[in-house]
Formats: C-alpha cells, structure tokens, sequence
C-alpha cells in the first residue's frame, strides 16, 4: 500500500453557488405556466380590491378576531373550518403527488410563480441568457449599470406591491392605500409591508431555486408520494443515448437520438441534466419537454425524447391511474371536502354554552316548583345585531327565566353575551334525582338558525 | 465534487467548517421561524391575547396586534432555543465542529 493511499481524504459539503441562467423557452407547457402565473397572481393582486356587501371581500380582520369571506364571517370559534380546509389542502397535495408528480412545485407554488415573474423583469432588462451571462461577466460600464439599476427598480417596485397587497389582507387595502399615499402607516403595518416586500425580493430575486432545494420541507418528502405509476419528467435514455452532434454524429453508424444541444439544460431554472435521471432539484416545470420537442421537430425526429412519463411506462410496463395509493388518497379528500360542505352548510351563526350553577342543585322557589340557575354564554357570529329567545325542553312545563330583567338576549356581531338563567320546573315531573334537558338558543326573526345544547337538570327526589 | 487530502489544505476545511456552521444556523433559524408561525397561528385561533395580557402577572395593557407580535417572537425564541439545543446536541463532543480549533 503507498502512503499516497492512507491519507485521509475529505469531501466536498458544500459547493459554492453557482448562478442559474435560465434560457427562455416557449412551448404548450410554458403556455401552461405562463397562465397559471397570470391566474394565481392575478388572484393575488385583485382579490383584496373586491368589494362584497360594501366590505372587503376577503379581509382577514386580525385585530377584531374575524375573517370575512365573501358573505361568510368566521369567528374563532369556526376555527375547525380553518383546520379542516389545511388538512384538505395536505390531502389535496398528496393525491395531486401520487398522481402527477411536483405539479405543484412547477406551476402553483408561489415561490415558483414569483421566481418566474422576477426572471421575466430580468430579461427585459438585462436581455437573454446568454447577455446576462455576458453582462455579469463584464466589467463596470454605463450600460451594466443603466441595466442592472433598472432590474433592481422594476424588482423593487414588484416586491413593495406584493408586499403591499400581502397586508392588503389584513387591513382594508383602500385605507391601507391612503396610509401609504399620505405615509401614516403603522409600526405593524409598515413591519409587514416591508418585511413580505423583501421576502419576495430575497426569495424571488435572489434565491430562487435554493428554497427548493433547502429550505422546502415539501420537497423533502414529496418522494415518500411517488411510486412506479406516478408521472415524472424523464428522458428517454433508450432512444437518446448514445448522445452525439456535430462531425461525431455523421459519422457514427447508429447515433441516439440526442443530438447533445444542451438545450434542456440551459432551460432548466433548477441548473440539472435530465439526461442524468430523476433528480431532487427537477421541480417538473416542464422546461425541458417543450425546449426539447422543439429540437426535435426541427431535426426532423418524432418529439417526446424527453416526456412526461412514468417509471413503468419506460420499462414496457402498463401505468394504471387508479391504484390503492392514488384511490387512498382520493377517499379521503372526497370525505375531507364533502364534510366540509356538509359543515359548512349547516354552520349556525350562534354559538352557545350553559354551564350549571356550581354552589346548588336545585332550588326551592314555592311549594309546587323549583329551580335550577344556570349561566349562559351566546355569541352572535352573523353579520348583525340580533335578538335571541332561549326556551327549555326535556320536563313537563319548564319555564325559562333570563336574569336581569330580560325577555330576550341582545348582541352585536361578534359579541359574546352573558346571562345568568332560571329554569324553573313542577316538583310534580321533575322528580328524578338527574334529568337531561335541552336548551336552545332561537333568533327572534329566524327561527331555522338556532343553537341547542344538553345540560343536567338536579330535580327534587326526596 | 472535488476531493482533498486534509493534511494538505487546512484552510479548505476550515471554509468547509464555517460553512457547516452557517448552515446549522440558517437551518435552525428558518424552521423555528415556520414552526413558529404554525404555533402563533394555532394558539391565537384559541386564546385571545388581548385577555391573556390581562391575566398575566404583569395585568399588562396589550393590545391585540401586539398580543400577536409578541407570542409569535415568544414562539420563534423558544422554538429557535430548543432546534439550536439539538443542534448543538447533535454534534458530537469528538467532531470537530465542536471545537474551536478544527485541527486540534
């Protein structure tokens, strides 16, 4: 053995960063993502301006503890719809994963779709790939920094709307905009506005592809969703190898397919070789499909060399869309979302709790009846102050007293009010040791919207 | 991937050292932040700050933004506590990321 062996040898962690420049492409995938950039961010930017009702639309009202969707008011006590409509999303990611891949990573993910519309201001100021490369290489001139300077305006100015519209749905956007426009912004408004602004610049501008290869946690474990069914970006390394071009390739008696263009490559925003195989960083953007196909149709080879595919449908095998894992997910979701629907649907705009009197059972009120005091709790969580009547059922002629002198219960939306209640009943029926009743809350103008809850009743036994 | 005898080049394994080192941070420093803002959004759907300020011993006057503000710094704190505490924890005494000399 040579000493040169012994020695101790170290690899390489990390490896410095190296910028991608991405290459323009176009193609019926980028036409795709082309439009669910405009759909999404579209959404995004003009939802906040939508009035409904004479409100915002959607304004999550942080301060006053509400969200307004639409003509829905959610309170914190609907807190269960928000939980379900996460897991929902979860499921929803996890079915679309089985199925089709990273869909999400290549054209709904926000960081995608930020990182797309930042690359576009990057060429419209600083050209095509090849400039940039260019431009990054050269030396300090009038024009490197005309064109870096008007990067950065348009990349500013792009992130301090996002950032802008981002609070926009936490404070009505239209005062918002006259805060701004008169600067009287708040300590938590201006944090916001500033901090999401340079989130999306940082993200965006910046680190692009690098939040999905470290900081994603859904790019960690999307590959615990995959199987040998689920449709992936590959190449087909059969009819593409052996790859040649140029004086090579003529002269070869049997050359692939793969005239080695290095065209997948320079369009691909995550910097890989698909030819290499499924890999970490390939976030199905589909970049290398339609770059590809437009090869291929001009070398007059049939397209698809790269393809969206599966891992059965390379080795000859059939691909089935319907399969435990994918039919798993399915069920679930489909029971997550009609749940949702059905709770949804149903949802009272009351909500209500009765909590027994702790220091008595009952209490003796004449010689043919007694009573039981109860506190009541109601929260109005419609859009309008409302009136409420509260009624008793389980015993024979239960009478419901309200405390403080009144007949019915009035509260402001949002408002959670307190009443102590007597229920007061004939010794005659209830004569149980526990009874179980029922006591709801009716509005006085509606009475299909309505609260009940089952409470125990201490009746006179002896 | 290069490779390079360590005997060799100290100065490269020092670079590989700091750069270990900043990852672990940035690591600890972002999912504390993720997770923080799950808690905060969690605990806040539940409890409301502009109570909790007056039941605290200090019967302090929030209100609820900085209810908010402050238990999602309160999160970020602790989480980030305990991830740096594991991180720390997982680098073993004999590595040399826990030494100040990484040649000693």
């Amino acid at each position: 053995m040579s000493k040169q062996e012994t020695k101790p040898i170290e690899l390489s962690l990390y490896k410095a960063h190296e910028k991608v420049y991405p290459r323009e492409v176009k193609g019926r995938f980028q036409f795709k993502r082309k439009l669910a950039v405009w759909v999404l961010l579209g959404l995004f930017y003009l939802l906040p301006w939508i009035s409904w009702a004479g409100e915002q639309a959607i304004l999550f009202d942080l301060p006053q503890r509400r969200f307004h969707i639409f003509s829905l008011t959610l309170w914190p006590q609907d807190f269960i719809f928000l939980a379900l409509m996460l897991i929902i999303a979860a499921f929803a990611l996890f079915f679309f994963t089985a199925l089709a891949g990273r869909l999400w990573c290549g054209f709904a993910c926000p960081q995608t779709v930020w990182t797309e519309v930042f690359i576009w201001l990057e060429q419209l100021t600083e050209g095509n790939r090849h400039k940039r490369m260019k431009l990054d290489k050269a030396p300090w001139s009038t024009e490197k920094v005309l064109r870096k300077f008007s990067k950065q305006f348009l990349w500013i100015t792009f992130a301090l709307w996002t950032g802008f519209t981002f609070v926009g749905f936490f404070t009505p956007v239209k005062e918002l905009a006259a805060h701004v426009w008169q600067w009287t912004l708040g300590p938590w408004e201006s944090f916001w506005l500033f901090f999401y602004s340079l989130a999306t610049y940082g993200n965006a501008g910046y680190l692009r592809e690098q939040v999905c290869l470290y900081m994603c946690p859904y790019a960690r474990f999307q590959s615990a969703m995959f199987d040998q069914e689920t449709l992936i970006i590959s190449y087909d390394e059969q009819r593409g190898e052996p790859r040649m071009r140029g004086k090579h390739r003529r002269e070869a008696d049997a050359p692939g397919d793969c005239i080695d263009c290095t065209l997948c490559v320079q369009v691909c925003p995550t910097g890989i070789d698909i030819r290499d195989g499924l890999q970490y960083e390939c976030i199905a953007c589909a970049a290398c499909i339609d770059a590809c196909d437009d090869v291929m149709e001009k070398s007059g080879m049939p397209k698809g060399l790269i393809k969206y595919t599966t891992e059965n449908a390379l080795v000859g095998k059939p691909t089935h869309l319907v399969r435990p894992r994918t039919l798993i997910y399915f069920i679930i979701l489909m029971t997550l979302v009609s749940s949702f629907g059905i709770a949804l649907v149903k949802r009272s705009s009351i909500d209500m709790n009765v909590i027994h009197d702790r220091n008595s059972f009952y209490r003796v009120v004449n010689a043919n009846t007694i009573e039981n005091v109860y506190t009541l709790k109601v929260m109005n969580k419609g859009e309008s102050m409302t009136r409420y009547q509260v009624s008793a059922s389980g015993i024979e002629g239960l009478t419901v007293v309200l405390g403080l002198n009144q007949t019915i219960i009035e509260a402001e939306p949002g408002q959670l009010v307190t009443v102590p209640i007597k229920i007061q009943a004939d010794k005659k029926w209830a004569n149980k040791k526990i009874h179980t009743i029922e006591v709801s809350v009716v509005k006085t103008n509606d009475d299909s919207d309505q609260a009940t809850e089952k409470v125990k009743y201490f009746g006179y036994d002896k | 991937m290069t490779t390079q005898p360590i005997e060799n080049n100290q100065a490269f394994n020092q670079r590989q050292l700091k750069r270990i080192f900043w990852r672990r941070m940035a690591t600890v420093l972002w999912v504390s932040f993720f997770t923080a803002g799950v808690q905060s959004m969690v605990f806040f759907a539940l409890f409301d700050p502009a109570y909790l300020g007056q039941l605290s011993v200090f019967a302090a006057e929030i209100s609820r933004l900085q209810g908010y503000a402050l238990g999602f710094v309160f999160f970020w704190a602790f989480t980030f506590s305990a991830a740096l505490f594991s991180g720390l924890v997982l680098a073993l005494p004999r590595t040399r990321l826990a030494k100040r000399n990484p040649n000693g």
